[in-house]
C-alpha cells in the first residue's frame, strides 16, 4: 500500500541492558539508551521534534526522577517534551498523536523503570482502590492468582497449558540477546513448584527488572529518507475497564484488549508475528483469545515478558520485538500488545507492517 | 551488573493519610460499623459494595441502597500462604471474589477456613468487628465458612440510611520501603568529599565544567568519562541564596533563619546547590560574595545524606563556605542565572 504523509513509522529503538539491578539511576541508563535510538535513526538529538517518556516515581523512589530524567535528552536548547506515568507504549501513542497533528516529522518516545528499588508487592497493593482494596492489602500476586482461578474454573486452561507458556517463553527467550532470565525448564519442573498464591507459582511470576527502551518515530517520506525498511504503524488503540476487578462480568476475557484490537485493525489481515504483555504467564492464553489471534501466528519469540519485566518499559519492548522482526524480514505484519493495572485492566495494541 | 553492595540504607516513604469518604462510602461503612453490609441498586442489579457510579456509563448511581449478606458464595479464590503486614489476617487465608446474599456483583474479602475447603460455590458468613476495634474500614469483616448455608435473611431488603452517617473519614497509613543503591558517579563524588576534594567533568563538546554527582552533560546529552575529571579549587561566588524561616516539621533541626546558597566554584559552570554559608549572619549573604570551603574536620566528615543526582550536594562533609574578604564579583554576572 503506498504511504502518505499522515502514515507514521518507527526509524530507530535501542534497549538498555534488562538488569536484575542496575547500579545506574533512571537518567543514567536513558542516556545511552535515548541517544542510541536517535543514532539509529541517523538523528541528532536536535532532529527531533517531540520528546515524551514513561515512569512513575514510586518505582525508584525518588521524587520528581521524571524531571531529573530530561537531563537524558541533552535539553538544551529547551525541547518540547511530555512525559506520561504509564508504560513507555503509552508514551509512544502520545508521540503518535503528535505526529498525526502533522507539524512535526520526527519524536522520540522512551520507557524506563528502576523497579529494583521497591518491594512490588507492597507498591502496587498501595495503587489499589484505597477504600475496597488497599486496607485488605490486596496484592497483585493475589489479584493475578484470582484470575487464573478464575481461568481454571471456566476449562479454557489447565494448569499444565499455563507450565507450557512458562516453559516456552523461557526457551524463546535463549534467543533474545536482550533478555534477563531465560533457560530450559521442562512443565514438569514448574507443576512441582509450590504454589506463591494457588494457583499461582514463582514459575508464573515476571522477574524483577531494571531497565530502558526507546523508539524514534517519524512521518512520511521522512520515514523513507531516514530507514531503508520503516515499521509503518498500521493501526494503534487502547481500552481501559473498571478499576475494581469485581466489576468486570468475566476476568477469564479481557473486554478492554478485545476493542483495543478492534480499534487497531488488527482483524484487517494476518498477523504473521504477535509481541504480548502478559505480566503473568497465564494472562498470555486470556490475552491470545481477546485478541483474535489464530495459531499461524508466531507468540513471543523474545520471550515477552517472562524474559524481562522492567517495569513502564515492558510494553514499548514488545514494540521493539515486533519492529525489530518487521526490520530483519522476518515478519510483514504485527502486533503489539501492552497492559497496566490490575487483572489486565488496560490495554493497548499496535499494528506495525513492513512494505511488501 | 548484579552488585547490592552499595546498596543504600532502607527508606521509608510514609503517607499518614486520612480520607473524606464522600455520600456513597460514609453510608456503607457506616452501615458496615453497625453489622450490615449494604450495596447500591443500578439499573436492574445490585452492586455491592456500592459504587458512586455505574460502572458501565459513569452516571451517578444514586441512593437506593439494598441489604446484602452476611451470606455469600464463593466464586474465584486463591491462598495466602505467608501474610505480610498489608494483610488483615496474619494466619494463612484466602481472598475470595464473594457475591453476598442480594446482589449482583461481588465482593473482594478475605476468608479464613482452611485451604481444602476453598471451591467456588463454598458459602460463607461476614464475622463482624465489634466495639472498640470498629474501624469503619472495609477490614471491619472478615468472612469463614457459613455454619448454615441457607440465604442471608433480609437480603435484598432495601436500607433506609441516616441522614448523617456516622463514619465520614477513613485512616489510612501507607509506608513505603526503598533501598536505592549509590550510583557509579555518586560513589566518586562521595570518595572526593571524604578526602576533602572537589572535582569537575569537563564536556568535550560544549566545554563546560560539570560538578557534583553527575557523569554527564546534560546540555549535550553525553556521558563524560574520568578523562574528563579535572580537579578543582575550593572557591567560588554566591550566585544566588534565599533565606528560610524554620517552621516546625519532623526532622526540623533549624530555629532561627537561616541561608541556602547556590555557589558557583571557580572554573566551574554548574552551580553547587543547597550550600551553608558560616561566619556572617544570613543578612549579610549576598550574590557576587567570594567565598571558601570550610571542610569538616577528616574524623566528623560523613556523606549519610548523600543520594543520587546531587542530592544532598556536599553532605556532612562540609561545614559550609566562609566569606574570603576579597571585593565582590560584579552581582549582575549572576542575576540571570538559574543553575
Amino acid at each position: 500500500m503506498p504511504r502518505s504523509e499522515n502514515d507514521i513509522a518507527i526509524v530507530g529503538f535501542a534497549q538498555s541492558p534488562m538488569l536484575r539491578r542496575s547500579e545506574n539511576t533512571e537518567a543514567e541508563m536513558m542516556l545511552p539508551t535515548v541517544q542510541g535510538a536517535i543514532k539509529m535513526a541517523g538523528l541528532e538529538k536536535e532532529d527531533i521534534g517531540f520528546t515524551v517518556s514513561g515512569s512513575c516515581d514510586y518505582l525508584s523512589g525518588r521524587g520528581f526522577s521524571f524531571v531529573a530524567n530530561v537531563d537524558a535528552y541533552g535539553a538544551w536548547p529547551p525541547i518540547n517534551e511530555s512525559h506520561v506515568e504509564m508504560d513507555g507504549a503509552w508514551a509512544m501513542y502520545e508521540a503518535f498523536i503528535h505526529l498525526l497533528l502533522g507539524h512535526i516529522d520526527t519524536a522520540l518516545a522512551a520507557g524506563v523503570g528502576k523497579t529494583s528499588n521497591s518491594d512490588p508487592t507492597t507498591l502496587y497493593t498501595i495503587e489499589m482502590d484505597p477504600y475496597y482494596l488497599t486496607p485488605l492489602g490486596a496484592d497483585p500476586w493475589s489479584l493475578a492468582a484470582l484470575q487464573y482461578r478464575a481461568l481454571l474454573d471456566s476449562g479454557k486452561a489447565t494448569e499444565r497449558d499455563v507450565a507450557e507458556v512458562v516453559a516456552r517463553n523461557l526457551a524463546n527467550a535463549k534467543g533474545n540477546i536482550n533478555a534477563q532470565v531465560s533457560g530450559d525448564v521442562s512443565v514438569d519442573e514448574i507443576l512441582a513448584q509450590p504454589y506463591v498464591r494457588n494457583p499461582l507459582r514463582k514459575a508464573d511470576l515476571p522477574p524483577v527488572t531494571d531497565g530502558c527502551a526507546a523508539v524514534v518515530l517519524a512521518r512520511g517520506k521522512k520515514a523513507y529518507d531516514l530507514c531503508e525498511r520503516p515499521v509503518w504503524i498500521t493501526g494503534f488503540d487502547h481500552r481501559v475497564e473498571p478499576h475494581l476487578p469485581t466489576l468486570r462480568s468475566d476476568l477469564t476475557v479481557s473486554e478492554s484488549t478485545r476493542l483495543a484490537a478492534e480499534g487497531a485493525g488488527a482483524g484487517n489481515g494476518p498477523i504473521d508475528l504477535a509481541e504480548i504483555y502478559a505480566p503473568f504467564s497465564f494472562q498470555e492464553l486470556i490475552l491470545r483469545e481477546s485478541l483474535g489471534l489464530s495459531d499461524d501466528t508466531v507468540v513471543n519469540a523474545s520471550g515477552g515478558a517472562q524474559g524481562a519485566n522492567p517495569v513502564m518499559v515492558t510494553g514499548l519492548l514488545r514494540v521493539i520485538a515486533a519492529a525489530q522482526a518487521i526490520m530483519d524480514g522476518r515478519a510483514n505484519r504485527a502486533l503489539a500488545h501492552a497492559t497496566s493495572g490490575p487483572c489486565l485492566q488496560q490495554n493497548l495494541v499496535c499494528i506495525l507492517e513492513g512494505d511488501e | 551488573m548484579t552488585d547490592t553492595s552499595y546498596d543504600m540504607e532502607p527508606f521509608h516513604l510514609q503517607f499518614p493519610f486520612t480520607r473524606s469518604l464522600g455520600s456513597t462510602m460514609s453510608t456503607f461503612f457506616s452501615a458496615l460499623a453497625e453489622g450490615q453490609i449494604i450495596g447500591v441498586r443500578i439499573g436492574d442489579r445490585v452492586v455491592a459494595p456500592p459504587m458512586e457510579y455505574d460502572p458501565e456509563t459513569g452516571a451517578d448511581a444514586g441512593s437506593e441502597w439494598v441489604k446484602v449478606g452476611p451470606k455469600g458464595t464463593v466464586g474465584t479464590w486463591t491462598w495466602v500462604p505467608e501474610p505480610t503486614r498489608l494483610h488483615p489476617v496474619q494466619e494463612p487465608f484466602a481472598f475470595a471474589f464473594i457475591t453476598l446474599d442480594g446482589a449482583d456483583t461481588p465482593i473482594l474479602h478475605a476468608v479464613k477456613a482452611s485451604e481444602d475447603q476453598l471451591a467456588a460455590g463454598l458459602r460463607v458468613e461476614a464475622q463482624f468487628k465489634t466495639g472498640d476495634d470498629v474501624n469503619g474500614r472495609i477490614d471491619d469483616i472478615v468472612f469463614v465458612p457459613a455454619s448454615d448455608p441457607s440465604p442471608s435473611e433480609g437480603a435484598g431488603e432495601a436500607y433506609t440510611a441516616p441522614a448523617e452517617p456516622e463514619v465520614q473519614m477513613m485512616d489510612a497509613f501507607c509506608d513505603l520501603v526503598y533501598v536505592d543503591n549509590f550510583a557509579p558517579a555518586t560513589r566518586e563524588w562521595a570518595a572526593a568529599l571524604m578526602q576533602g576534594r572537589l572535582f569537575g567533568r569537563r564536556c568535550p563538546k560544549c566545554d563546560r565544567m560539570i560538578i557534583g554527582a553527575n557523569p554527564m552533560c546534560s546540555v549535550d546529552g553525553i556521558f563524560l568519562g574520568d578523562g574528563a575529571v579535572v580537579e578543582l579549587e575550593g572557591t567560588g561566588v554566591v550566585s544566588n541564596f534565599t533565606v528560610i524561616t524554620p517552621t516546625p516539621y519532623p526532622g526540623q533541626k533549624e530555629t532561627e533563619p537561616f541561608v541556602r546558597c547556590s555557589i558557583m566554584i571557580d572554573g566551574a559552570d554548574a552551580v553547587i546547590g543547597q550550600q551553608e554559608i558560616v561566619g556572617v549572619p544570613a543578612s549579610e549573604v549576598r550574590v557576587g560574595m567570594r567565598v571558601a570551603i570550610e571542610w569538616a574536620p577528616e574524623g566528623e566528615r560523613n556523606v549519610d545524606d548523600l543520594g543520587n543526582g546531587n542530592h544532598g550536594a556536599t553532605a556532612g562533609a562540609v561545614r559550609g563556605w566562609r566569606p574570603t574578604g576579597e571585593p565582590d564579583e560584579p552581582a549582575e554576572n549572576y542575576v540571570e542565572r538559574m543553575m
